[in-house]
């Protein structure tokens, strides 16, 4: 059964006008394009591979869910990889490899998206493709039961078995709240997948899968006006949607530290401490991202020289900042070693953090950061499908395709006075939450 | 290929580059043909503790000042060893490179190896030993490996064990490494943002001091096929799903029919689009993840099919995947499968090469090896070639359905009685013993 809006396919569509060229490094431009219907299309011309990467963000995830029915977007990401009423079910990839392509999806709090990496000559299956369910999925009974199972399996996979993935889990819902919707699960607490009908999931892909909730990037080399001409005559004549009513996020304000424990079959106690941090656009983000280096970031980072090599007590120390539209969650990770408790790794965290809230970090130290940011930047923009997952990111969490730059630029500029601050103002005990794995039967 | 693409060091590094100014990165990969079969018996674990001690310091760094270095410059340095090699990854901003370049060859040319830093990384390797306990694939993983080739050195982990780890000393360090790190037997790609011209002096400065000495390439007994379908239960406590490697002996690099059998493979279990994948995920939803895969070495690696369905269902899962082998291996892939896989492989090929790295990764195997450049250079006609009737045969000569091993990671009492009429033989280990 389709789920598909009237389709207009004789409509006649004018091709859009360019809006605006943003720079992407010293020698490519993103050029920047939107349908009448509110699609926004951006174009990278990349020559570096005779291939071209599509990708189709959506401005929807988990965060426009509903308690009762939370891990909807992940479902239907799933879904969307099925049957169209133009494609019969399994199509999709026959179609796809069979010129030798590669397709995936993610989803997290604020987007989902879709992507087709495809050699040059064939990159308009893509547009074949992408349309087709963004305007005619098919939902069958059927498929729609043994994909849930899939993503019951995949939830085993990553959250139920797994030490990390439940801890995580339960970091974010303590932090943010199990009600709040950057506090559930991407991908759905196991009652809730359960639970979906049909119907849910027709009316989640109708209220989000529209043009004017979407960006399409295509990067590499493949002509620009050739590009657009396209995706103006397949998508022009699809219908916006209003905006799905999406009320303001209140981001919770910690008081008092909590604490909690969990039981796990591991040889070694594991601990995870939460902050909940600013939005990914401020500034602080960056901030935070340079000092989460600082502490953690490779073998002579401060938490890993410490814990790791001088005290022995953890066999791994991570830390990373979420980069979510509203707010974000900094979180540190402590595997440790067998006879070493939680308690320990806490202790030496707390010194740590004292240490770089009160004590201005050197010239060298900093540079060293800025330095394996930067590598890290030049790493995310290697391969084209890198390159338009960067504009595809960015344009929807930030609204800027060119960020990464503008956020490279903002790792440089970032201060020692700047990383005391935030320290001191986010790294709080009295605003952390801490999450203690303990040996012994879940 | 031209002498900027390719040079030999005075002392036998074989250097391999592909230049390309797209971006301001230069990769590097080094290999050193040897790796954990060169442990000694009893002593599992050398190579990647020998591998572990190159980076704690050098005859002028403490082991903490060369990972200062490294990161100041904006790099990134890590280390795999596997059975056959031992692996360095770098990646570096441009700028850094020529610093980069003489770190590594400080790293690799004159290593501290002090007592101090051995008991330190034994300490650590040790405490991975223990957080590898958490990871339900690796355990299935490893108890597949220990089971399908036994005696043989591929059945080792290279990560060795707890007893084996506490035999090894500073002269087993320093003896491994004096053998095994010689400029023959190493080979070094390039790759990036680099001027090729300057490359040569820049790499016999940093590598000047290697011996030259060849190594003569290690002895390695033909793995024997396990008769029967024999099933390891990995036995985990709270366990709500299973980790499942199912597989038999698979191909050696060098075989005349490698590359028909992975066109094979990927007509079985290697896309999406595949039977495996559609019966074991699409139709039925049992696992999120299905795939088979051809390994392949000097001697035959593993074939194997990967699956993680639920306790409920590892049965029905198990017996789906054994009645898929069946058919494979008796009649083969379709013509329209083969067709099918032959096109993917053969148009997918361009996301092989899209980056500088990734176009010098075949050329580096190839030396590695010991194959001919046709071996990569050739991919695409080769697998056009493959016929229905030559894949058919492939998997009759190389694989087996009657001959199976199977590892399992579950709570054992919730899967071993519905598993044990699919199989010959079960056994059942703790999870704290694989």
């Amino acid at each position: 059964m389709g789920t598909a809006r009237p389709l207009r396919t004789n409509a006649k569509t004018k091709p859009p006008v360019l809006l605006a060229e943003h720079p992407f490094g010293s020698t490519l431009r993103v050029l920047r394009y939107r349908l009448d219907n509110g699609l926004t299309i951006l174009v990278l011309r990349d020559p570096s591979a005779p291939i071209v990467s599509f990708h189709t963000w959506f401005r929807v995830g988990s965060r426009h869910e509903k308690p009762g029915k939370t891990g909807q977007a992940h479902l239907l990401e799933h879904l969307m990889f099925i049957e169209t009423e133009s494609l019969a079910e399994g199509e999709f990839d026959r179609l796809l490899e069979a010129q030798g392509g590669e397709s995936n999806a993610a989803t997290w709090t604020d987007w989902t998206y879709y992507y087709e990496n495809l050699p040059v000559s064939s990159w308009k299956l893509a547009v074949k493709l992408e349309s087709g369910r963004m305007n005619g999925l098919v939902l069958g009974p059927k498929r729609v039961a043994s994909e849930k199972e899939v993503v019951e399996s995949e939830r085993r996979d990553r959250v139920d078995d797994d030490v990390d993935g439940a801890v995580s889990e339960k970091l974010y819902a303590s932090v943010f709240g199990r009600g709040h919707p950057y506090g559930w699960p991407t991908i759905g607490w196991m009652r809730d997948i359960k639970g979906f009908s049909i119907g849910d999931c027709r009316r989640f892909y109708r209220a989000h899968y529209a043009p004017n909730h979407a960006t399409i990037v295509v990067a590499g080399d493949a002509d620009p006006d050739d590009v657009v001409k396209t995706l103006a005559r397949e998508y022009g004549a699809f219908p916006s949607s209003p905006a799905p009513a999406l009320a303001p996020m209140v981001v919770p304000t910690l008081r008092a530290e909590k604490r909690l424990e969990m039981r796990w079959p591991t040889p070694t106690e594991k601990l995870a401490v939460g902050w909940v941090a600013p939005a990914f656009a401020e500034r602080d983000h960056a901030v935070l991202a340079v000092l989460t280096h600082v502490l953690a970031s490779g073998r002579s980072a401060r938490l890993h020289v410490d814990l790791v090599r001088e005290r022995e007590i953890a066999s791994d120390v991570r830390m990373s900042v979420a980069p979510f539209r509203e707010a974000s969650l900094v979180d540190a990770w402590v595997s440790l070693r067998e006879g070493h408790t939680g308690e320990q790794a806490l202790r030496a965290l707390d010194l740590q953090l004292e240490r770089i809230a009160k004590e201005e970090v050197s010239r060298e130290e900093l540079d060293k950061v800025k330095n394996g940011l930067e590598l890290s930047f030049l790493g995310g923009l290697e391969t084209v499908p890198g390159k338009a997952e960067q504009i595809g990111f960015s344009e929807t969490v930030v609204g800027d395709p060119s960020h990464a730059f503008v956020r490279l630029e903002e790792y440089r500029s970032v201060t020692a006075a700047d990383l005391r601050r935030v320290a001191a103002g986010v790294l709080r005990r009295d605003a952390r939450t801490v999450v203690h794995v303990r040996r012994g039967r879940a | 290929m031209s002498a900027a693409q390719r040079f030999v060091t005075r002392a036998g590094t074989v250097v391999l580059v592909e230049e390309s100014h797209a971006i301001p990165l230069v990769d590097v990969t080094a290999v050193l043909r040897t790796g954990a079969l060169a442990d000694p018996k009893g002593r599992e674990g050398l190579a990647r503790i020998a591998a572990r001690m190159l980076r704690m310091g050098t005859a002028t760094r403490s082991a903490e000042e060369t990972e200062e270095a490294l990161e100041r410059l904006g790099a990134s340095l890590s280390i795999d060893v596997s059975h056959g090699t031992i692996r360095f990854m770098g990646s570096v901003i441009a700028r850094s490179f020529p610093a980069f370049l003489k770190l590594f060859g400080e790293i690799l040319t004159a290593p501290a190896l002090r007592s101090k830093d051995l008991a330190r990384v034994r300490r650590e390797s040790i405490a991975d030993l223990a957080q590898q306990l958490d990871n339900d694939r690796w355990l299935a993983s490893r108890a597949f490996r220990s089971a399908l080739f036994g005696d043989h050195p591929y059945a080792r982990s290279p990560l060795g064990t707890t007893t084996t780890l506490k035999r090894i000393h500073r002269e087993d360090v320093a003896s491994f490494l004096d053998h095994h790190v010689t400029a023959p037997n190493l080979v070094l790609g390039i790759s990036g943002d680099i001027d090729t011209a300057s490359l040569p002096d820049l790499v016999e400065s940093a590598l000047g001091p290697l011996s030259r000495r060849k190594v003569a390439p290690l002895a390695l007994a033909t793995p024997q096929r396990v008769r029967g379908r024999r099933l390891v239960v990995v036995d985990k406590p709270a366990r709500s799903q299973t980790q499942m490697f199912v597989g038999t002996l698979g191909s050696r690099l060098r075989d005349p029919d490698f590359h028909t059998l992975l066109v094979a493979n990927t007509a079985f279990g290697g896309t999406f689009s595949a039977p495996l994948v559609q019966e074991v995920r699409a139709r039925r939803g049992y696992s999120y993840s299905a795939s088979s895969r051809l390994g392949a070495d000097r001697e035959r690696e593993a074939w194997t099919l990967y699956t993680h369905p639920s306790s409920e269902n590892a049965a029905s899962c198990l017996a789906l995947e054994l009645e898929l082998v069946d058919r494979f291996v008796s009649r083969g892939p379709r013509a329209s499968e083969l067709r099918f896989a032959k096109s993917y492989l053969v148009k997918s090929h361009a996301f092989d090469l899209d980056t500088p790295q990734k176009r010098l990764e075949p050329r580096v195997e190839s030396e590695v090896h010991g194959l001919p450049r046709s071996f990569h250079e050739r991919f695409v006609e080769r697998v056009g070639e493959v016929e229905l009737d030559a894949a058919r045969a492939a998997i009759h000569r190389r694989l087996s359905s009657d001959d199976l091993t199977i590892a399992v990671v579950a709570t054992s009492r919730d899967v071993v009685a519905s598993l044990r009429g699919l199989v010959d033989e079960v056994r059942v280990v703790p999870f704290n013993r694989v």
